[in-house]
C-alpha cells in the first residue's frame, strides 16, 4: 500500500506512551516482587528470582522502549478536504479510510497526563464506527476537530 | 387536523397487568421456593398464623398493585395528531408527553398476541431513526383497534405527502421519493411455502437453544435431584445395557428437537414479503402476528449467510442490515428470507433493488495466501494439543485428529473468500464455518479498513474490512489474506477524491517503520 498519510503525531505522544509504559511496569514489578516474597516464604528454588527479575526486564524493555517507539513511528494520519486516512497499529498495521460525508461528530479528549503534555486526543465517529487519533498537540486537536467539522458539514447525504 | 384524543383499548390494562407479572415471576417463584423448605412447607404457611401469612399477603397486595398500575397506566394513555405530529401523553404522577413528528416516523409495526387476536387488535411500535438519543423519540401503543392504527397510518401518509419535508432524509433518496405516489399500491412479493418452512424449522440452530435450556433447568434443581439414588438406578440400569441408555439419550435430543421445530414453524407461519414504493412488509407468526416495514432508505447492506449444511442442498438465509431501529430489540438484523432455495431469492432480490448487481464477478485470495487461514489455529493449538496427548497418553494421541480439519476448514475458507467492486456496490465474500455473502452500497459503508500483519507484510498480502450501519451499531463484512494489490484497489475505488488512483502507479514505498 502505498502513499502513507501524511502527518505524525506529535513527538510528545512518544514520552506520555513511555510514561503509561513506567507505569505499567512499576505495577508490573509490585507483581513480581509480591511474587519473590512468596517464593521467599514457601522456600522456592534460589532461580526463580532470576526468572522473576528477567521476566521484569524484558517487559520493562518492551513497554517502556521497544512498543511506544514502534507505534509512535506507525502511527500517520491525514485529513483531507473529502477524507480521514489512519494508520496504526503495533504487529499488525491498519489502515482505515474515512470519508468525510461519513462523519458524524468529532470529539477531544485530554486527561490528567496529556494535558501536562498539552496533548489531546481526537475521536472521529461516523454511525457505526469511532476512530481515535491518540495524541496530538491541544491546538493542533482543536484545528483539526473544527476543520473536520466544517468539512464533514459539507455533505449531508445518505445516512 | 382534528384533536381528538384516543385511547388505547381497555385490554391494554390486562396486557399491561399480565406484562408487569412476567417481570415479577423470578422475585415470586423465590419467595414460595424458599417457604416450600421451611418447616411445614407450603402449608406452613396457613398454620404459621399471621407471620406464616406474610409471603402470601406481600403476593397479594403486589399483585393488587400491579393491576391498578395497570388500569392506570392506560387510563392515562391518551394520543392524537395535531400540527403533523403524534402526539402521546402518560404517567400518573410524572407526567410524560411524547410528540414526534410523522416526518420522522420511520415505520410503524404491528405485532397481533393472543390477547389482541379475538378482539381484532394490535400493538404498534412507532419506530423513528432515533439515533444518537437512545430509546428517545420511540412509542408503543399497546392495544388499538385495526381501524386505528390505519388512521394513524394515513395521517402519516397525508403529513408526508402534504408538507413535503425539506429534510435530508429526502434529498438523500432523490431517485425513489422524487415523485410522492398518490396512492401506493402494495404488491405481495413472496409467500414461504410449507416445504420451506419445514426444511427452516428441521435445520434450524434452534436445538441448541432448547438443549441448553433443559440444562440450565436441570442445574437449577441438581441439589434436589437425590443422586445416590439414581446412582444405584443407574448401575442396574447398565446391566440391561447400553442400548437403553443410548436410546433415553437419542429420545431426549428426539423431543428437544421436536419443541423447537414447533416453536420455529410457529414463529414463522405465513412468513410474507410485501412491498409497496418505500417500504418492504414482512408479515409472519402463527399465535402472535408480527408485520414489520423497512423503509428502502434505511436499509444499509444485505447478508445471505448459508451454513455448509444448507449451502448443500441450496438454501440460504437472508438478513436485511438496517439503520437505527429500537434499541436493546434483540431482533435488529431483519430475516428478510428466513430459508429459501438461492435460486428463488435472487429474482427477488433483484425486484427488490435493482440499483444492485447479485451475481458479481468474485475476486478470490491468492493461492500463496492459503496457509494464513490455519497457520494462526494451529499454532495456537500445538501445546494444547501436545499436553492432552501427553497427559492422556496414548488416547489423547486421538487429539491430533483435529489438525486436518482444522488445515480443510482454513483451505474451504481460503476457497470461499472474495470480493466484487461495482461502480457502486462492492461485495464481500466470507466463511466462518457458515459463508456469508455481503452486499453493500457504497454510498452506505461507513469506514474501510485494510490491516497487515508482519507475515502478511512479507507475502504481499492484505485483509480487508468493510462496515457499514446496522441497528445502532455497526455491521462488519472482513475478507481475509488478500492480495495487497486488492486491498489498494479497494481503497482506491472507496475513496472520495480518487487522489490514489493517479499516485498508484509510482509505486512510493510502503509501510516504512
Amino acid at each position: 500500500m502505498e502513499n502513507q498519510p501524511r502527518n505524525r503525531i506529535s513527538r510528545k505522544g512518544l514520552t506520555v506512551w513511555r510514561l503509561y509504559g513506567t507505569i505499567q511496569t512499576t505495577i508490573f514489578t509490585l507483581m513480581m516482587v509480591g511474587a519473590g516474597v512468596l517464593t521467599y516464604f514457601l522456600d522456592g528454588p534460589a532461580w526463580l528470582y532470576g526468572v522473576f527479575g528477567g521476566i521484569l526486564l524484558v517487559y520493562g524493555f518492551l513497554f517502556i522502549y521497544l512498543f511506544p517507539k514502534i507505534r509512535w513511528q506507525r502511527w500517520r494520519y491525514e485529513v483531507r478536504e473529502q477524507e480521514i486516512e489512519l494508520q496504526h497499529g503495533l504487529f499488525i498495521v491498519k489502515r482505515t479510510l474515512v470519508p468525510m460525508v461519513r462523519v458524524q461528530h468529532v470529539d477531544t479528549e485530554q486527561g490528567p497526563i496529556l494535558r501536562k503534555y498539552d496533548l489531546a486526543e481526537i475521536s472521529i465517529s461516523t454511525a457505526a464506527t469511532t476512530h481515535i487519533i491518540p495524541a496530538l498537540v491541544t491546538a493542533e486537536a482543536d484545528d483539526l476537530r473544527r476543520r473536520i467539522s466544517v468539512l464533514a458539514r459539507v455533505a449531508e447525504d445518505d445516512v | 387536523m382534528s384533536d381528538e384524543r384516543y385511547k388505547l383499548h381497555p385490554v391494554s390494562a390486562f396486557i399491561n397487568f399480565v406484562k408487569g407479572l412476567k417481570e415479577l415471576i423470578i422475585p415470586f417463584l423465590v419467595i414460595f421456593g424458599v417457604n416450600i423448605f421451611r418447616e411445614g412447607g407450603i402449608s406452613g404457611m396457613f398454620t404459621g398464623g399471621w407471620v406464616g401469612m406474610l409471603p402470601l399477603i406481600i403476593g397479594g397486595v403486589v399483585l393488587i398493585i400491579l393491576l391498578v398500575a395497570g388500569i392506570i397506566k392506560w387510563k392515562r394513555f391518551v394520543y392524537w395528531f395535531e400540527d403533523g405530529e403524534l402526539r402521546i401523553e402518560y404517567g400518573l404522577i410524572i407526567k410524560k408527553k411524547r410528540y414526534i413528528p410523522f416526518d420522522r416516523i420511520q415505520s410503524l409495526n404491528y405485532t397481533e398476541g393472543i390477547f389482541h387476536r379475538p378482539l381484532g387488535l394490535v400493538k404498534v411500535k412507532v419506530e423513528t431513526a432515533g439515533s444518537g438519543k437512545i430509546g428517545e423519540a420511540e412509542a408503543e401503543l399497546t392495544a388499538i383497534p385495526r381501524i386505528d392504527a390505519d388512521r394513524i397510518e394515513k395521517k402519516m401518509e397525508e403529513a408526508k405527502r402534504g408538507v413535503q419535508p425539506v429534510d435530508e432524509a429526502a434529498v438523500e433518496n432523490g431517485i425513489q421519493e422524487e415523485v410522492p405516489m398518490p396512492k401506493k399500491p402494495i404488491r405481495k412479493i413472496y409467500r414461504m411455502n410449507m416445504k420451506e418452512l419445514l426444511v427452516l424449522a428441521t435445520t434450524s440452530g434452534g436445538i441448541g437453544v432448547v438443549v441448553s435450556a433443559v440444562a440450565v433447568f436441570l442445574s437449577q434443581f441438581a441439589e434436589l435431584i437425590p443422586y445416590d439414588a439414581i446412582y444405584e438406578e443407574v448401575m442396574l440400569f447398565l446391566r440391561f445395557g447400553y442400548f437403553i441408555i443410548a436410546f433415553l439419550v437419542f429420545f431426549g435430543l428426539l423431543i428437544a428437537w421436536l419443541i423447537s421445530v414447533l416453536l420455529t414453524l410457529i414463529a414463522n407461519y405465513q412468513f410474507t414479503i410485501q412491498r409497496d414504493e418505500d417500504h418492504i412488509y414482512i408479515s409472519r407468526g402463527l399465535l402472535e402476528k408480527k408485520k414489520v416495514s423497512v423503509p428502502f432508505k434505511r436499509i444499509q447492506g444485505i447478508k445471505i449467510t448459508q451454513n455448509p449444511l444448507r449451502e448443500l442442498f441450496g438454501y440460504a438465509t437472508v438478513t436485511v442490515e438496517s439503520a437505527g431501529g429500537s434499541v436493546g430489540d434483540k431482533e435488529e438484523k431483519i430475516r428478510l428470507f428466513p430459508l429459501a432455495k438461492t435460486k428463488d431469492i435472487v429474482p427477488i432480490l433483484e425486484d427488490l433493488f435493482p440499483d444492485m448487481d447479485w451475481s458479481p464477478e468474485m475476486v478470490g485470495a491468492p493461492k500463496r495466501s492459503v496457509h494464513f487461514y490455519y497457520r494462526l489455529d494451529l499454532l495456537w493449538m500445538v501445546p494444547v494439543l501436545g499436553a492432552i496427548s501427553y497427559l492422556f497418553y496414548p488416547y489423547g494421541l486421538f487429539s491430533l485428529i483435529v489438525i486436518p480439519f482444522i488445515v480443510l476448514i482454513g483451505i474451504w475458507q481460503h476457497r470461499t473468500a472474495g470480493y466484487a467492486l461495482g461502480d457502486k456496490q462492492i461485495t464481500m465474500v466470507f466463511r466462518g464455518i457458515s459463508k456469508h455473502t455481503f452486499y453493500m452500497m457504497k454510498k452506505r459503508v461507513q469506514a474501510v479498513e485494510v490491516s497487515q500483519s508482519v507475515f502478511q507484510r512479507r507475502k504481499g498480502i492484505a485483509s480487508i474490512q468493510a462496515t457499514i450501519k446496522s441497528g445502532m451499531l455497526g455491521a462488519t463484512a472482513r475478507v481475509e489474506h488478500m492480495e495487497k494489490e486488492d486491498a489498494s484497489n479497494i481503497l482506491a475505488w472507496y475513496e472520495p477524491s480518487n487522489r490514489k488512483k493517479e499516485a498508484k502507479e509510482k509505486g512510493r514505498p510502503e509501510f516504512s517503520g
